[in-house]
């Protein structure tokens, strides 16, 4: 059982939004990092089916999932970067309908309404309106939603947009706990939401795939050298604009600096093991994600 | 899937709304509609039930056959009224005393006004009392007689509004018709289509707004991701979308038809169900050879498929533009747009506005209209066109609906 990506493109107009990108995915939990724009989404909306790509093919154990339809869709799970549910539904009745669309029986539908629900922690609040949920509680509710069907292939973009770091965490918790016997692909511009729980993460720049590998392979891969320093505070505007700075530490009178770098930025520079970070670092020459999670 | 996307609609503060909305309709049309009076012998105007039943009673010793000795009755009686002093008086109590008299006769001397008028597009109503007995015997001869009159007239008349074959047509409708007629009090049935039209057309945009965000409303929640995701989000899911809409504009149309309906029958009584529609002056031209209980059923028939299609093409353009903003609107843009084109001096434009959805929803107004239309060599009036043609167009517009949503 495997999802095979042969050539897989997408455009518009003149922009390849996917471009050739190839692969094979078996169980297990798929990290696709990029920044915004990446092309991740376009990516994981032609692996549910809701765009065709303009070139290649995606299979599901040899056949096209175009042609599969809803026998491929059956197997698939898929939380939507702007994921929005219907308001006036409570907790309990959207994952009803969802369920019905998903083909389940009544009586599987409520047990596994039962199940998601306590895994979720959206249990007391089961008869409450959509509408009343916290954005958190959405994004878990839009989780259920996609477990729902047990599915075979779980695809999540950006499951953490708009979570506190608290949120975040519980969040990778939940899916560990659910990735077992499944393809599960989850999108990310924030390194700490794939760096432990990923077995393989997949850099996506200008709609390509620019590296792929374990979290150990890609920082082993690195072709530059991270750097720790100390500089003057007058000094830190310089070291921003001449390098790919990972983190700014401010101290009593001076700065530390994390540098990915090919030489050592100061004499007394000392070397250090690369993380994800840096990686995504050098690859997108900006930050990974949001300000929280770096600092 | 089906009962979800019911609540779907329902469960909106403008579902909820509209619900509202409907039940004041509802209770606006039936208090209009029971709306009458009676002119006691004081001639004072008495109301509410029990002047329904008063009139009703009056007006029952009048039923049967409207043959000549009937007529020439009615004549007599009407003549004899129009001579009494309270009637040339011009004290209007006095005024009022005298047509409290002519109650029983009232429809009866509609018909007579009619069927006596001047030519056949004018109608006087004083033109009753200046009969004579003897003119009984014309009544209904006069009726084919206006007819012809009208269609051989090049100056006013019809003379170029019908073709040769449209015009045999017309004249043979009109001799063929059974004579003489069964007369009945039918005021229930009259203050039914009287407010029917009215009830059918706010339904109807009602239904428009509440179907309207059936198919449109996963783009706007961006809920669609999830339902197109899903194994039946292309088949099953999409379908039921469509037979919720239906349900819905078919539950709530037969309620609204049927409370008021059962309601106005309940109040004047179902009298006249088999008289035919020339049997009401409202219906004395009419070239259809129908009784009123088959006119009712064209007329709720016809509302139904009127709001079928209308909702039918609400859906599909919401589906197709993944907006309710525009499909929103269908309803209104259908039911005015002939109050602007209507007046239009344009045989084609005539034509087309002649066989315009809205005319469904007042079937009773469109059996009195003179719109006809030939078919190798074969006329037909507007009525059953409009049937057929958009009860073809709403089957149409199913599959329509189901492949412009699941792409």
């Amino acid at each position: 059982m495997e999802l095979r990506l042969t050539e897989v493109t997408k455009s518009f107009r003149d922009v390849n939004a996917v471009d050739h990108v190839s692969g094979t995915l078996g169980n297990g939990v798929y990290g696709l990092l990029g920044v915004n724009g990446a092309g991740k989404t376009t990516l994981m909306r032609i692996l549910c089916t809701l765009i065709k790509p303009t070139a290649g093919e995606v299979t599901w154990d040899g056949q096209d999932i175009f042609s599969l339809g809803g026998e491929y869709r059956k197997l698939l799970g898929y939380l939507p970067q702007e994921f929005g549910c219907y308001p006036d539904f409570t907790v309990q009745d959207y994952l009803y309908y969802i369920s019905s669309i998903k083909g389940l029986r009544p009586v599987t539908a409520k047990r596994r309404t039962d199940v998601l629900l306590e895994q979720v922690g959206l249990s007391q609040v089961r008869h409450k309106k959509m509408k009343k949920l916290s954005g958190g509680m959405k994004r878990r509710a839009g989780i259920a939603q996609a477990m729902l069907n047990d599915p075979r292939i779980l695809i999540l973009d950006e499951p953490t947009a708009g979570l506190d770091p608290k949120e975040r965490i519980r969040f990778r918790n939940l899916l560990s706990e659910l990735a077992q016997d499944r393809i599960v692909l989850l999108s990310t511009h924030i390194v700490s939401d794939v760096e432990y729980i990923a077995g393989e993460i997949m850099l996506m720049k200008d709609g390509r795939i620019v590296l792929s590998g374990t979290p150990e392979e890609l920082t082993a891969a690195m072709p530059e050298t991270v750097w720790n320093c100390t500089a003057a505070p007058n000094r830190i505007g310089a070291y921003l604009r001449d390098y790919k700075v990972a983190n700014v530490r401010n101290l009593r009178g001076s700065a530390q600096l994390r540098i990915v770098s090919d030489e050592a930025p100061t004499p007394d520079a000392t070397a250090d093991i690369p993380t994800l970070e840096d990686v995504f670092l050098y690859y997108f020459g900006e930050k990974a994600g949001e300000e929280d999670v770096l600092l | 899937m089906f009962c979800y996307e019911i609540k779907k609609v329902f469960a909106r503060t403008g579902g909820k709304a509209a619900l509202l909305l409907l039940a004041l309709t509802l209770v606006i049309g039936c208090w209009m509609a029971a709306d009458t009076y009676y002119v006691n012998e004081n001639g004072d105007n008495e109301y509410g039930f029990t002047a329904v039943r008063k009139l009703r009673a009056l007006q029952k010793e009048w039923s049967g056959a409207l043959d000549e000795e009937k007529l020439r009755l009615a004549i007599e009686k009407i003549t004899a009224i129009a001579a009494t002093p309270q009637a040339q008086s011009q004290d209007v109590r006095e005024n009022n005393i005298a047509f409290g008299w002519g109650q029983a006769t009232y429809g009866i001397r509609k018909l007579l006004n009619d069927a006596f008028a001047v030519d056949f597009q004018t109608n006087d109503y004083y033109r009753a009392q200046s009969l004579t007995p003897d003119d009984a015997k014309n009544f209904y001869p006069n009726r084919v007689s206006l007819l012809k009159e009208w269609l051989a007239d090049e100056q006013g008349g019809a003379y170029y509004r019908y073709s040769d074959a449209e015009k045999a047509y017309l004249i043979r409708q009109y001799e063929t018709l059974a004579t003489p007629f069964y007369y009945d009090y039918t005021d229930g049935w009259l203050r039914l289509f009287d407010w029917y039209p009215w009830i059918a057309m706010i339904t109807v945009m009602v239904l428009g707004y509440l179907v309207s965000g059936i198919f449109a409303g996963e783009y706007q929640l961006r809920t669609d991701a999830v339902f197109f995701a899903a194994r039946y989000g292309r088949d099953k899911a999409v379908a039921a979308k469509g037979w919720a809409g239906f349900t819905i504009v078919t539950g709530i149309y037969w309620i609204m038809v049927l409370l008021y309906s059962a309601f106005v029958l309940t109040w004047y009584g179902a009298d006249g169900m088999a008289c035919p529609v020339q049997a009401t002056s409202y219906g004395w031209k009419c070239f259809y050879h129908i009784t009123i209980g088959q006119e009712y059923a064209m007329e709720v028939f016809g509302g139904y498929v009127g709001c079928l299609f209308i909702s039918g093409l609400v859906m599909f353009l919401s589906a197709r533009g993944r907006s309710a903003v525009v499909a929103v609107l269908v309803p209104f843009v259908i039911i005015f747009l002939r109050s602007f084109l209507g007046q239009a001096d344009s045989r084609i434009v005539g034509e087309i506005m002649g066989l315009w959805p809205d005319l469904l929803l007042q079937m009773h107004e469109t059996l009195a209209y003179f719109n006809l239309y030939e078919s190798g060599g074969k006329v037909v009036g507007a009525a059953p066109v409009l049937f057929v043609l958009y009860g073809v167009l709403t089957a149409a517009l199913v599959p329509a609906i189901y492949n412009a949503y699941r792409k």
